[in-house]
């Protein structure tokens, strides 16, 4: 291909992608990549067939359900052991379809796919719910669940299975399952360059710090779950159809899951071609070299499902990074970075009165009172300082503010209606934003994309891009803007912690020891940020433990907080003269 | 799989040294009226059908070796040409497409197990290939339209089916039966339960169950409590074994007892000691049968593999002497006269003369009450090949 | 009188999967992992004692301290070359285990199936019940549930009383509070993962008398093990009691009057009902405190 061709080929993907441009944009190597795919695909399709075709097919088949894993387990980070269900109720709606309903084959197996995917939605609805292992392992026990439900199941066959009329129809069977991995690649394609990839990526870094950042987290979980569950569905279905019988523990076995999952590591979980990189290369490298030591398979499936895991956790595709192959699009990154335009003044809509209300707030955990009677209250633009020494209930108040922790007692009133039962993403979204003691920052993804991810609440695309590239600016991050988090330093990680908190645009942010563990210079940074939410009549409720110095002549107002208690509120002279102050906390201090 | 490239090679290599030797070494004199004739098939030989599938495996090789030592078929040796499925069904269907498409054999014989059979079945009658499977027994699989599979394996509808009948015979009326949750262990079941309606009989406890129950103490009380006299298990190994540790452990004694599947394997006794003495099951062959070939069958397997066959290695060898028989009536490597040859049948086997009707069901292929007695399985029925007679009631331990 | 025999049984049923189960909290307790090899683990040393007493006759309790000390240093090494490698932390951390774990139940189970074949083994030993009136005690399950209990009281007492077991006790509440104690946490983890795995085997000797095991019948005893634990409390040696009495008892019971799909059925139904409604399980350590 001349160069100019190619040139005019990547101006042409670059218009397709989103907002006219990407970071990375798309390399040479990854069209070519996809070309490849295609041409040998189709070149297969015209020119094999027997057992040639009916191996491709299987490749292909193995390529959507890893393509299908990777989405749940790899992007949002929720490892299932049980995606197989997927297959099995594919398999099982194709057949019944095609038996009872005398729906061609070709329409039967997308239609079971789809029905599949409102299964998901419901079975996501209960099982997402469950955490890491939990979920790893319910998911199991569902496939097992479901394996038995079906052997009883007279209708659908029972034990005995169902026999399906026709079978073999290579040629397209192998089309269309071809069709459903391209269709399965392309999910993922658009997961790995879009806001709701972000937000899947965000949770499986960090749930909790998503919410915070106002993504519904339920809902991308939820709405994960139902895609991945398409592709496994559908090509089961064909295989139902090529294969003309299906039996309960044929198609909900669990060992084809593992199959999937060891393509999709071996490739490289997460990644938009570790799927299809390692299904290929393990059926096509991997069995020659089992084949040679038949006996020993299970133990080499096994072995390399650990030498993966522990020494080359981005499988293929990570290797192929250190090349600078493949790498990931930073989602939505402009070019460069523009110049970004200061959001509105936020205090016009609330009026007045205080905009965070807290009265008479206690919890305990067990037997231990962490918070007795506490009320406080924020004015809009006010910067106020909670201090109080490790263990005074800091923590525990913005839990409860940011709707992480139930009161035990007493309510918290946001722009003077009361926030009872609100969700953190709820909170998030109405306006409260929030830094994390220990900082929590999405460690895969980059300073941009964390930043994106606030800014995209609540604001189409534009304006997100917008919003995050100001709030970048603002802080001084320029030089760091397209940098992983997991390379950043630790003064960094608060930067980008607070960045994140402003990008959302709150009318009161909660900073939880924004300061700690910071150098002269960035603190001085954050000093200034701290002013600028003063001018944009952002409210900042600072928790403070050691840096008091620093934030003093910052603040209006000082609360100090003493094994749960407020002991003072006030001018900040004034509370750190108090008596009562000194001999609680600044006395011992020192 | 599947052994691929690196089995061809080797096959190419064995090849060219057997051309090299100009037959002079395994060739007998009398063949070499053409290429060899290629039998082709897939075998778990790994995953959890292995154990079974492997007795199957060594029955087919030696009949291949036999059957060339006498002089092949039509003049021509017999090759058998075999990958592992790992006891998968979809590799299974790729590697049968694979026989036919890529290594071009003449003739299939069956995997093993009726859930890989039941998927495979297709493809033979696709390609047009003569397929006999030693290695299903539900008859579903071979109903049409899969008009090129034929069997050697007595329907699962058959297993232990005198059992019934005899308790009978005997005043017995209360059945217990337990079923396992597999396509074949179901029709078994269903068939069963079908026989003892017929009879009259009264099934007083019934019971499906899937694996693995950990303790079948909770099932064993329910036949007590109901006082079964004839217990009918549908079985695999370990739950054949699992059950009647807990009717041990919970004291009870059934007059009759019978298994399907699990009581004929060596580690059966092994396992269960004293607890297995009186315990029925079904065998579709044994070595003391007066069938054709079947003393020379039993002391080769034994000199080549150093153990002692089972039915599976029976029904494997059986399947190689049909689909042969069928070829030499045929006169041609031709699938259609092949099968026509099949379908009259009148084919003498290890496992006695098979015949088939019209779907290639066996015919004429019986199936034999065994039990164990002080700690040995001795066939027991019918009476007229019997080495002891059936013990009742049930001893145990 | 039916029903209290079916009680009898769930509950030395119960004794039987606190026995297989306590070590995987312990495991879980220190290191903050699943161990999906543990069912494995449980299935092979079952094998390697079948192996034992038939080749060269051992009695299957001589066999404990062998099977015993030989899975400890399978674990230890286990954990050194492999585990301690995962430098992930948090929900990530947990499934990369998760999957190393479940990578090492297949390289065991493969090298089972090459040992001794893919066949059920069990062997004919205390096969009998004694009779209490009109109850009937199982033997094996008898012995088995004491092994679970003892074990169960051992390993309470070790961690409670002794200054290695508070040491990992300590580990397991706060890695970093342990480590400026001068405790060696990465030495508790090793240690944690070999005597879990140990412990592993020692019911692995036991399980075999009561049921045929087989290589590949592993992954469904650790689903089991794990339900029974996170019913009582992941990492809670007490709530795990609890744990077993009710999965043990309920499979008694409904299996008697549901059937044997029921049973197999109902470790999983309880592990997503207790995940979704008490996702802490039934402490009783949370109750006692």
């Amino acid at each position: 291909m001349p160069p100019s061709a190619l040139g005019s080929l990547r101006s042409l993907t670059r218009r397709l992608t989103v907002g006219g441009a990407t970071g990375v944009g798309w390399p040479r190597h990854e069209i070519a990549l996809g070309v490849a795919f295609l041409v040998a695909a189709a070149l297969i399709g015209l020119l094999t067939s027997g057992y040639l075709l009916q191996f491709a097919t299987d490749i292909f088949t193995f390529m959507a359900m890893a393509y299908g894993w990777n989405l749940i387990s790899g992007m949002t980070g929720y490892v299932s052991f049980g995606q197989i269900a997927f297959y099995g109720l594919g398999a099982y709606g194709t057949a019944l379809l095609i038996l009872h309903g005398h729906v061609p084959w070709y329409v039967a197996a997308p239609v079971a796919g789809a029905v599949a995917a409102l299964l998901a939605l419901v079975l996501g609805g209960v099982m997402l719910r469950l955490r890491g292992i939990f979920f790893a392992l319910g998911m199991f026990g569902l496939v097992q669940i479901l394996s038995i439900l079906f052997s009883q199941w007279q209708f659908a066959g029972g034990g005995q299975g169902l026999i399906l009329p026709g079978a073999l129809t290579a040629h397209a069977v192998y089309a269309e399952t071809v069709l459903v991995a391209i269709f399965a690649f392309a999910l993922n394609l658009y997961y790995s360059r879009s806001a709701l990839g972000l937000k899947a990526m965000a949770i499986r870094d960090d749930e909790e710090a998503a919410a915070a950042m106002g993504v519904h987290t339920t809902r991308v979980k939820i709405v994960t779950f139902v895609l991945s569950a398409i592709p496994p569905a559908i090509v089961a279905g064909l295989v139902a159809w090529n294969r003309s019988y299906i039996d309960p523990p044929s198609m909900f076995d669990p060992s084809v899951d593992f199959q999937a999952i060891l393509f999709s590591l071996l490739g490289g979980m997460g990644t938009l071609w570790g799927p299809a990189l390692g299904t290929v290369i393990l059926e096509l490298v991997g069995e020659q070299i089992w084949a040679q030591f038949p006996e020993f398979q299970l133990g080499l499936f096994g072995l390399l499902v650990v030498l993966i895991v522990v020494f080359f956790p981005g499988g293929v595709v990570s290797v192929l990074r250190r090349f600078g192959w493949l790498p990931r699009p930073v989602i939505m990154a402009p070019s460069e970075l523009p110049r970004g335009s200061p959001p509105a003044l936020a205090g016009e809509a609330g009026g007045d009165g205080p905009v965070l209300e807290v009265r008479g707030l206690s919890v305990r955990f067990g037997g231990v009172t962490a918070l007795r009677d506490v009320d406080l209250e924020v004015r809009r633009g006010e910067t106020v300082s909670i201090i109080g020494a490790n263990g005074a209930g800091k923590t525990t108040l913005f839990n409860v503010i940011t709707g992480f922790v139930r009161p035990t007692r007493g309510e918290v009133l946001f722009k003077g209606r009361p926030i009872k039962g609100w969700s953190v993403t709820q909170l998030a979204e109405a306006g409260i934003g929030r830094t994390f003691q220990i900082p929590r920052p999405m460690e895969s993804l980059t300073v941009w994309e964390n930043v994106l991810l606030a800014a995209l609440n609540g604001r189409r695309k534009h304006a997100a891009v917008d919003q995050a590239a100001w709030v970048i600016r603002a802080l001084g991050m320029e030089a760091i803007w397209l940098e992983p988090v997991v390379n950043l330093p630790p003064g960094h990680r608060r930067q980008v912690e607070l960045a994140r908190a402003l990008a959302l645009q709150p009318d009161v942010i909660l900073l939880d020891e924004v300061m700690a563990g910071m150098n002269r210079e960035e603190q001085e940074k954050i000093r200034d940020a701290i002013r600028t939410l003063h001018e944009y009549g952002v409210s900042a409720v600072a928790g403070v433990e050691h840096v008091v110095a620093a934030i003093v002549d910052l603040c209006d107002r000082i609360v100090v907080l003493d094994f749960g208690q407020k002991i003072a509120d006030g001018e900040p002279q004034q509370v750190l003269r108090d008596p009562a102050v000194i001999g609680a906390y600044l006395g011992e201090a020192g | 799989m599947r052994r691929r490239f690196g089995a061809l090679a080797l096959a190419a290599v064995a090849g060219l040294v057997f051309a090299a030797c100009g037959g002079t070494a395994a060739q007998p004199s009398g063949t070499g009226g053409g290429p060899p004739i290629a039998l082709g098939g897939s075998i778990s030989e790994t995953g959890n059908l292995s154990a079974d599938a492997t007795y199957e495996l060594q029955g087919i090789q030696l009949a291949v070796e036999q059957i060339n030592s006498k002089g092949g078929v039509l003049g021509r040796r017999l090759t058998f040409k075999y990958y592992d499925d790992k006891s998968d069904a979809g590799t299974a269907v790729r590697l049968y497409q694979r026989l036919i498409t890529q290594d071009k054999v003449n003739f299939l014989l069956g995997p093993y197990s009726s859930g890989i059979t039941q998927a495979m079945a297709s493809i033979p009658n696709k390609y047009q290939v003569v397929s006999v499977d030693a290695g299903a027994s539900l008859p579903t699989i071979f109903k049409a339209p899969n008009k090129y599979n034929f069997s050697d394996v007595a329907s699962s509808e058959t297993y232990i089916e005198q059992v019934l009948p005899i308790a009978k015979q005997h005043g017995l009326n209360k059945v217990a039966l337990l079923v396992f949750n597999s396509a074949f262990s179901l029709a078994c079941g269903a068939a069963r339960k079908q026989q003892a309606q017929q009879l009259g009989m009264n099934i007083v406890y019934e019971n499906t169950y899937s694996l693995p129950v950990p303790d079948f103490s909770s099932q064993a009380l329910g036949i007590k409590n109901a006082g079964a006299e004839v217990i009918i298990g549908c079985t695999y190994y370990p739950d054949a074994i699992g059950i009647a540790q807990a009717l041990n452990r919970v004291g009870y004694k059934p007059t009759m007892f019978a298994e399907t599947v699990g009581p004929p394997e060596a580690g059966f006794v092994k396992t269960l000691g004293p607890i297995a003495n009186g315990i029925i099951t079904n065998t579709q062959w044994w070595p003391s049968l007066h069938t054709p070939g079947n003393s020379q069958f039993v002391s080769s397997f034994k000199s080549k593999y150093g153990i002692d066959p089972d039915y599976h290695a029976a029904s494997g060898y059986a399947a190689v002497q049909i689909l042969a028989e069928g070829i030499r009536r045929a006169g041609a490597i031709d699938q259609n006269k092949v099968r026509a040859a099949l379908l009259k049948g009148n084919i003498p086997t290890v496992q006695g003369t098979w015949n088939c009707d019209q779907y290639g069901l066996p015919v004429g292929i019986k199936n034999y009450l065994a039990q164990y007695q002080g700690g040995v399985m001795k066939l027991v029925y019918p009476e007229n090949v019997a080495e002891a007679p059936i013990q009742i009631p049930y001893t145990g331990a | 009188m039916l029903i209290l025999q079916l009680l009898v049984n769930g509950v030395l049923l119960a004794g039987m999967y606190l026995l297989m189960a306590q070590s995987l909290n312990l495991i879980f307790g220190v290191m903050r992992i699943v161990n999906f090899a543990q069912g494995t683990m449980i299935a092979v040393a079952g094998l390697f004692t079948v192996w034992l007493a038939t080749r060269i006759g051992l009695n299957p309790f001589l066999a404990i301290p062998i099977v015993f000390v030989a899975m400890f240093w399978i674990g230890a090494i286990v954990e050194r070359l492999l585990l301690r490698r995962i430098t992930l932390r948090g929900t990530q951390g947990e499934l990369m285990t998760l999957m190393v774990t479940f990578g090492i139940s297949f390289v065991l189970i493969n090298v089972a199936l090459k040992a001794w074949g893919s066949e059920y083994v069990s062997l004919p030993y205390l096969q009998s019940s004694w009779r209490l009136g009109p109850i009937e005690f199982a033997k094996s399950l008898v012995i088995a549930g004491a092994f679970g209990t003892v074990l169960s009281a051992a390993l309470f007492s070790w961690l409670n009383f002794t200054g290695s077991g508070k040491a990992l006790l300590a580990t397991s509440q706060s890695r970093i509070g342990a480590g400026t104690c001068g405790i060696d946490a990465g030495r508790m983890s090793t240690l944690a993962f070999a005597l879990g795995s140990a412990l592993a085997a020692a019911a692995g000797t036991v399980l075999v008398l009561v049921t045929p095991l087989g290589p590949q019948s592993g992954n469904d005893l650790t689903i089991l093990c794990f339900v029974v634990i996170a019913l009582g409390g992941l990492g809670d040696y007490l709530g795990a009691i609890l744990g077993a009495l009710v999965v043990g008892v309920a499979q008694s019971v409904l299996g008697f009057y549901l059937g044997g799909n029921v049973q197999v059925l109902l470790p999983y139904i309880l592990l997503i009902l207790i995940m979704l409604f008490i996702p802490r399980g039934l402490s009783l350590s949370r109750l006692a405190r």
